[in-house]
């Protein structure tokens, strides 16, 4: 039995934190039903607001934009349903074509509130506010209704209204800052949108939560899970630092206060790495002996944490000499066999043969007919005694929309095709919201 | 009713630097009752630092103190048979048992999930371990700086001309014990409803593959296409990324926008906002329009500050937030206005900004959070309720096991 077998989940979700949220929640037994429009392209949901062409495509990830990958580079008829972004997440889910924002869209929208457990949604506040679909509002028609909304910023404040990415939260939370070179400028650092993982893994576990306590006492609540607020507790040290010594963290790039050597050092081939990071002194000797450095070993500048920690700019520099004659996995390999702390620099592609994930079978095959056949990362926890695997795979447009509206929301035949004809739900967007390649109409 | 969230549930740590006591501490300033078993020299977080005044001492470390507010501690050596016994009666005491030994040691010391399967059925253990407990690599070690570069962003952070580098702090530490959260508070949501407790096996490795950083996107799209994502810093999109404004940088996502047009306007050449490629998405922009969009945005930034730079450029629908540090964040008027810092005194280092809750619910409440534990500041309370005497305690004491 999975924990959240049962439990009915609508999620008017955009970008990735809140389908981050309904991910997890899906994935151990909730019912998500993603509600969005056919009439009109949800922005940064299924990469349908600007549809490259396949040529466009193949230049993006020729230059490691690799977000934009169609199965083959091909978007072919519906790319919508090819993102891999939408795809990486969507798993598990239902999709039920619904607008909000227009009178037909809300009435269905507030027919499901009637019917689920929990609501998730991750707009700017005042798309929520103009749709008219806040707690105050849906607790009347549900009072055990569980409500996560999770904006950038919050729901209150100077930022409010502030549109991020996670990427944008985390300039604004202090990390971009201490996430670069420490000789260098935060324009030289990359993506990486922390801030919408940890809010939608803090939301779903938030849901969690506000569940028990409605078997407690009833009732349903909001809860206001901001972007920015749940990254905070990643600043815990550096925030009390600064409470206590005015301390000010600069860019930590991959230093640590006492271990050394800990860094990257290249290996054979291009753009190939292997960290390692050193602490104890046996550890700094097993390292010498695989790389056959025996002048470093016998070197006395090295042969204490503290003294390595010193002369840790030297250090590196001598290190990099023997790392480069090495294979970055055979030498991460021998390195722990021989009782080192080493890993080597792992990219995607590299990351789906890791011998670690494939024996705890973290990857899982998934087949649709608009999609093919491939692999996908699977479920980060595994529980001893409850296996657990992927349902169903990510759902196309609208793929569920006349099972949800006629079994779940009491529609008749006869005024779902009514809404059908007038466009108001379906499994495809109309021609004048795609570009000249996609129209059905040519 | 006025309830916490994690009211009534009764957590046992025996966790040490950041996945577990970050766990735990989720549970305890959400209303759990969280014990700490700590070695009888402390959870190394305490001799991590930073320090007050740069001087090393267990009861002001930083980390430690951010990590273990709101719980109780224990001192306990779990490697004598005394202390196993004090550990076995905690253990059958609490709903939820979060760990991070080695694969097989809690087996070994007679304290693994089968020893407790018969008399209690539905506890809740949660491991976290740099790997899992299983699999060829079970046994290797791992540190935040090996776990995200093994599974993690890091191949992605960084320039593409330099070395790769990790993410600010211990992020995939605190991402996993995110996770084991999740899966113990799942867990024992299922345990109330009259399911059966469970044993989760959570490593960092595993959080770090399936975190949505970049890293499933990332795996979807190379498992669709065979390439990988590659560093190149966010400042590859047209006018967007972190840029240097007059105080620093602001992070807006101007050109990779569909508001550029508005953009062009605001940023005073309307007759950039007239040319066709003003439209494109930015990969179809041509050289001559992103040099002189550059160039005009480049001089409209350095003139301003960065918040006022983000401010006008959100007026217009753009994306965008200014590159604060730990002070600005600190001074920042929209925290402050959302009370997101509580403030804590502590014996040793006085009373102190922390970060407070994460997220804010209308309906369960939530205490002020309390500030961590000295070690083994709560030993005698807990071990005279659990009916060790004066005199057990005194014999404990010598034998080192407390």
């Amino acid at each position: 039995m999975l924990p959240l077998d049962g439990v009915k989940v609508a999620a008017v979700t955009v970008v990735w934190a809140g389908p981050h949220c309904t991910q997890v929640l899906a994935e151990w037994g909730a019912e998500v039903i993603r509600v969005e429009p056919i009439d009109a392209i949800q922005p940064y949901s299924r990469g349908a607001e600007r549809i490259a062409t396949k040529e466009q495509v193949i230049v993006s990830v020729k230059n490691g934009l690799t977000l934009s990958a169609y199965p083959d580079y091909d978007p072919g008829q519906e790319p919508w349903n090819r993102n891999p972004g939408f795809n990486s997440h969507s798993r598990n889910k239902k999709s039920m074509a619904c607008n909000i924002m227009t009178p037909e869209g809300k009435m269905a929208f507030l027919k499901l509130i009637k019917e689920v457990d929990v609501l998730v949604e991750n707009n700017v506040p005042t798309t929520i506010e103009k749709a008219g679909i806040t707690y105050d509002t849906l607790k009347e028609i549900n009072p055990r209704l569980i409500m996560l909304r999770m904006p950038a910023y919050g729901l209150s404040g100077p930022y409010k209204g502030y549109r991020a990415f996670g990427t944008h939260v985390e300039a604004m939370i202090g990390h971009h800052y201490i996430r670069g070179y420490p000789d260098g400028t935060p324009d030289e650092t990359g993506e990486a949108f922390t801030a919408d993982a940890f809010a939608g893994l803090l939301g779903a576990t938030a849901i969690t939560a506000a569940l028990r306590y409605r078997d407690t006492t009833g009732e349903g609540q909001q809860i206001e899970m901001p972007l920015a607020e749940g990254f905070l507790p990643n600043l815990g040290e550096f925030i009390l630092d600064f409470e206590m010594n005015n301390r000010v963290a600069g860019p930590q790039g991959n230093t640590h206060h006492s271990h050394a050597p800990h860094g990257v050092f290249p290996t054979s081939g291009d753009d190939q790495w292997i960290a390692i990071d050193v602490s104890e002194d046996e550890e700094w000797f097993s390292l010498c002996e695989v790389l056959g450095a025996d002048t470093l070993a016998s070197d006395t500048r090295f042969h204490t944490q503290l003294s390595r920690f010193q002369n840790r700019d030297f250090l590196h520099d001598e290190l990099n000499k023997y790392t480069i004659k090495h294979q970055k996995f055979n030498l991460f390999v021998e390195l722990q066999q021989s009782g080192v702390c080493a890993g080597p620099v792992t990219d995607d592609v590299e990351l789906l043969e890791s011998p670690q994930l494939i024996d705890r079978g973290f990857f899982e095959e998934l087949e649709s007919p608009v999609i093919g056949k491939h692999r996908y990362p699977g479920i980060m926890t595994k529980w001893v005694g409850t296996p657990n695997s992927i349902r169903t795979p990510p759902p196309r447009l609208g793929e569920h929309t006349e099972e949800i509206y006629k079994q779940l929301l009491g529609y008749s035949d006869e005024e779902y095709n009514k809404l059908l004809e007038e466009g108001h739900v379906g499994d495809r967007y109309p021609d004048h919201l795609l570009p000249d390649f996609l129209k059905t109409s040519k | 009713m006025s309830r916490q969230l994690f009211e009534g549930i009764k957590v046992l740590e025996l966790g040490t630097m950041v996945g577990v006591p970050y766990s735990g501490k989720l549970f305890a300033d959400y209303g759990a009752e969280v014990v700490k078993i700590e070695p009888p020299e402390g959870d190394p977080s305490r001799l991590e630092g930073p320090f007050l005044n740069d001087i090393p001492d267990k009861e002001a470390s930083a980390l430690f103190l951010h990590l273990n507010t709101s719980k109780r501690s224990i001192t306990c050596d779990l490697f004598s048979s005394a202390g196993r016994d004090i550990a076995r009666t905690l253990i059958e005491q609490h709903d939820i048992v979060i760990e991070n030994f080695p694969p097989g040691t809690l087996d070994s010391l007679g304290l693994g999930f089968q020893t407790f399967a018969k008399e209690k059925p539905d506890l809740v253990l949660g491991s976290l371990t740099p790997f899992g407990q299983t699999g060829p690599w079970k046994d290797f070690k791992g540190s935040e700086l090996i776990l995200q570069a093994m599974a993690g962003p890091m191949h992605i952070n960084g320039h593409s001309s330099r070395e790769p580098i990790k993410l600010g702090g211990n992020l995939a530490h605190y991402h996993a014990g995110l996770a084991l959260t999740y899966a113990c508070a799942l867990a024992r949501l299922r345990v109330e409803r009259g399911g059966s407790g469970e044993h989760i096996d959570q490593s960092v490795y595993e959080a770090q593959a399936g975190f949505r950083d970049r890293r499933t996107p990332g795996l979807t799209a190379a498992s669709y296409s065979g390439k990988s994502s590659k560093r190149g810093g966010l400042s590859s999109r047209v006018a967007s990324g972190p840029r240097p404004a007059s105080d620093g940088y602001a992070n807006i996502f101007a050109g990779a926008s569909k508001h550029v047009p508005e953009f062009l306007r605001l940023i005073g050449r309307p007759d950039l906002a007239e040319q066709p490629d003003a439209e494109k998405p930015f990969t179809q922009m041509g050289e001559q329009f992103i040099e002189e969009l550059e160039g005009a945005y480049g001089i409209w930034l350095i003139e301003r500050t960065k918040r006022e730079a983000v401010a006008a450029t959100q007026a217009i629908g753009i994306l965008g937030g200014a590159v604060l540090t730990i002070e600005d964040l600190l001074n920042d008027p929209h925290y402050q206005e959302r009370e997101v810092w509580e403030t804590v005194d502590h014996p040793v280092t006085g009373s102190m900004r922390y970060p407070g809750r994460h997220f804010v619910t209308s309906g369960a409440t939530r205490q002020q959070m309390n500030r961590a534990p000295l070690l083994g500041e709560h030993t005698v309370e807990i071990l005279s309720s659990i009916g060790y005497s004066n005199s057990d305690l005194v014999q404990l004491r010598r034998a080192q096991v407390i």
